[in-house]
């Protein structure tokens, strides 16, 4: 992620324990594209764990797939304003998932929801109301058609085409590019779940609860017998039915996944419950279920057994990264022998991008929030710029069509890459905002000069 | 400051400090010389700035007092090329960042964050700092080497992302910051490199001077939010592969990426 966005704090808000929640970016001033406020969660020490079909079957990402993965982290292939504040696909979908702790004042009603339809990433496209929508998860999507809250799109492709186009001002993207979007999203897989087996059941392992509440959740509706949660969350087909319905949230939706749900919150269209419990009550309330507590109880132990995954998170770090940029910066090889100038371009951005973001991560000796390691933080702080240099000499050549030169370049970016980057950059991780001492010893004395702002005169 | 106006001081300094090099001095050596008038200009000018801080602040005067911060920053920020490179300790004492305890951040989040312009600890530390830096760069030995190594490091550092507000964000004046260190790189450049290698590579040399064109232009908009932030990345990228280029055809090593302190 080339962003570096921080969300600055009113002082209502500032707390002692402040430091382990999202201050991490502060946005200060008003020089900034995105409102003072944002939270864009980008500091998170775990991420969402991204689970490809492709390497669940034992095989490895496609080229597509890794251009599609490169497009979907590079804010060149939007406009506007995301492409100035360095937003791109990923930032919303961290690997692929939600980010239910995003907050964008002015456009998002809840953690998690966003405005697509708002003022500020694409103008014509302003319906002058927050109609905030919640960030869906992109985990399993290729089961989830048709795609939008509504359902208005019946295929993949033309509804990310309308994301980059309509809601971020992205100039028309290459078929190629698309094709490679589709191939990425389509390859994002849910989370596997012990708690599920055939047709959506649950196995053996399932508590009591859990099984009075699969019990509830297939028993038809007291009011309205044809209905019931199962008729439209089908359990053997991934808990939807591929159909909008009104039930009582304002307007025809889309019936959402309940697989791996316990981490897609908030939960409908517009991310108005943050809880099983809420939604649950939600139902109850509107098609007069006469629910006990228990039974309530029970339907969310049971949604909490069929939302579950194995190892939501992954913690960051240097080799988590750097995996990645190696897996884009992959499609150089293809790219540079057939001469493809555009994916060399994109690559070479959108690598150097998330390089620098790695580098600033280490900080630079003048820092004088972090103490030690001064030699291992410039020697990886070097190494890195080295290889973003690597980079754009690579488009240089190819721009001026000497695919020789960009070849030979780029055995070079790929050794570095293999060998002494890895090596430098995880000796000076003890160092590194990714080390939480050091991280929240960094923000703080951010915090610290931002919080002057907003200090009473 | 206009390019002309810089040089036309530069050349009335040169005068004035009558600094002839040796005779064994190699042109690059020599060309080196002609840009001490200009970083002695922007420190003098920094002092200067600090000074009248000091006065607006014993004076109680908080718009006064903001008006000279600008002023002093701006000297500074002209002579980036230099300080990190060269004087890395008074770099960390006047520019510390985030954890701005002392020095330009520590007296800004003051004066625009708070508007207490009860900072005369600070100021006062900063001046001394300045003082000592003014000497110093009278006297300093300025090696080419170390003078590309500071213009490389300053426009790989201009390409990075300000999406956040940069690092004056609470006085606004990031952008100024980014125009007076494009401004520096200019005159670096131009005084100390550009004849050099137009001597050995023409279209090296055109490469270079384009690219320093273009960071002008692009930093030439209203605010920072106007800024073209990934052109902005890729053109600093390319200033500085054309000086990595560069440097062995003008008998010097790679430039260094990173300050060693």
């Amino acid at each position: 992620m080339f962003v570096r966005v921080f969300s600055f704090v009113a002082a209502g808000l500032l707390t002692g324990i402040a430091i382990q929640q999202a201050f991490a970016f502060p946005v200060g001033g008003d020089q900034t594209v995105l409102p003072v406020g944002t939270e864009l969660n980008e500091d998170a020490i775990d991420l969402p764990r991204e689970v490809f079909k492709s390497e669940a079957i034992d095989g490895r990402k496609s080229y597509l797939v890794n251009l599609g993965d490169l497009a979907f982290n590079a804010p060149t292939i939007l406009g506007g304003a995301a492409r100035q504040a360095g937003i791109s696909c990923a930032s919303c979908h961290v690997n692929g998932a939600s980010n239910p702790k995003l907050f964008v004042p002015g456009m998002s009603t809840h953690p998690g929801t966003f405005d697509t339809t708002g003022p500020l990433f694409n103008p014509n496209a302003d319906n002058h109301t927050l109609d905030a929508v919640r960030i869906p998860s992109l985990r399993g999507a290729r089961y989830l058609a048709p795609y939008g809250h509504d359902g208005r799109f019946a295929s993949l492709r033309d509804f990310i085409r309308n994301v980059i186009v309509d809601e971020f001002s992205g100039p028309e993207p290459s078929p190629a590019v698309l094709d490679a979007l589709v191939a990425y999203i389509q390859d994002i897989d849910f989370l596997p779940n012990q708690n599920i087996g055939l047709d959506g059941k649950l196995t053996s392992i399932a508590t009591e609860a859990e099984r009075r509440g699969e019990a509830l959740f297939s028993k038809p509706f007291p009011h309205d017998p044809t209905l019931s949660c199962a008729a439209c969350h089908v359990p053997s087909g991934a808990f939807v039915d591929h159909q909008q319905h009104d039930v009582g949230s304002g307007g025809l939706f889309k019936t959402p996944t309940l697989v791996n749900a316990d981490f897609n919150g908030p939960y409908f269209h517009d991310g108005r419950y943050t809880t099983f419990a809420q939604v649950v009550a939600h139902f109850d309330r509107v098609y007069d279920l006469g629910l006990s507590s228990q039974d309530r109880s029970d339907l969310v132990a049971y949604l909490n057994a069929v939302g579950d995954g194995a190892q939501p998170y992954e913690r960051d770090g240097s080799s988590a990264e750097i995996l990645e940029i190696n897996d884009f910066s992959s499609v150089l090889g293809p790219a540079i022998a057939t001469h493809d100038k555009d994916t060399i371009a994109l690559a070479v951005d959108t690598v150097g991008g998330e390089l620098r973001e790695l580098a600033e991560r280490i900080p630079d000796w003048k820092d004088t929030s972090v103490s030690g390691g001064v030699k291992e933080r410039g020697l990886a702080r070097t190494a890195l710029k080295q290889v973003v240099l690597i980079l754009r000499r690579i488009d240089m050549d190819a721009t001026a069509g000497r695919f020789d030169d960009a070849s030979a370049a780029y055995k070079s970016y790929s050794y570095l890459m293999a060998a002494s980057i890895p090596a430098l950059v995880s000796r000076a991780e003890p160092w590194s905002l990714f080390t939480p001492a050091v991280h929240d010893a960094h923000y703080a004395a951010l915090r610290q000069l931002l919080q002057t702002k907003n200090m009473p005169q | 400051m206009s390019y002309t106006r810089v040089v036309a001081v530069a050349a009335l300094c040169i005068g004035v400090f009558n600094l002839a090099p040796s005779a064994s001095a190699s042109p690059l050596d020599e060309a080196a010389e002609h840009y001490r008038p200009y970083l002695a200009e922007g420190i003098t000018a920094a002092l200067k700035g600090a000074k009248t801080l000091q006065t607006q602040v014993a004076a109680d005067d908080l718009e006064g007092a903001k008006a000279a911060w600008l002023s002093a920053r701006a000297g500074w920020e002209r002579s980036e090329v230099f300080t990190s490179g060269f004087v890395p300790k008074l770099d960390q004492e006047i520019d510390a960042w985030p954890n701005a305890t002392t020095g330009f951040h520590a007296i800004e989040a003051r004066l625009f964050g708070t508007g207490d312009v009860h900072v005369k600890n600070d100021v006062d530390d900063l001046v001394a700092h300045l003082t000592e830096l003014d000497g110093t760069v009278r006297k300093v030995a300025l090696t080419p080497q170390g003078l590309l190594n500071g213009t490389a490091q300053l426009a790989y550092e201009v390409g990075e992302s300000k999406s956040d507000g940069g690092e004056s964000r609470i006085s606004g004046t990031s952008l100024d910051d980014m125009r007076n260190n494009i401004g520096g790189i200019d005159f670096a450049y131009s005084t100390i490199f550009a004849a050099e290698i137009e001597a050995r590579d023409p279209k090296l040399a055109a490469t270079a001077r384009a690219k320093i064109e273009q960071l002008k232009a692009l930093v030439a908009v209203k605010d920072l939010t106007q800024i073209d932030v990934p052109t902005l990345r890729n053109v600093t990228e390319e200033l500085v592969v054309a000086l990595q280029s560069a440097a062995p055809k003008i008998g010097l090593g790679p430039p260094s990426l990173e300050p060693t302190p």
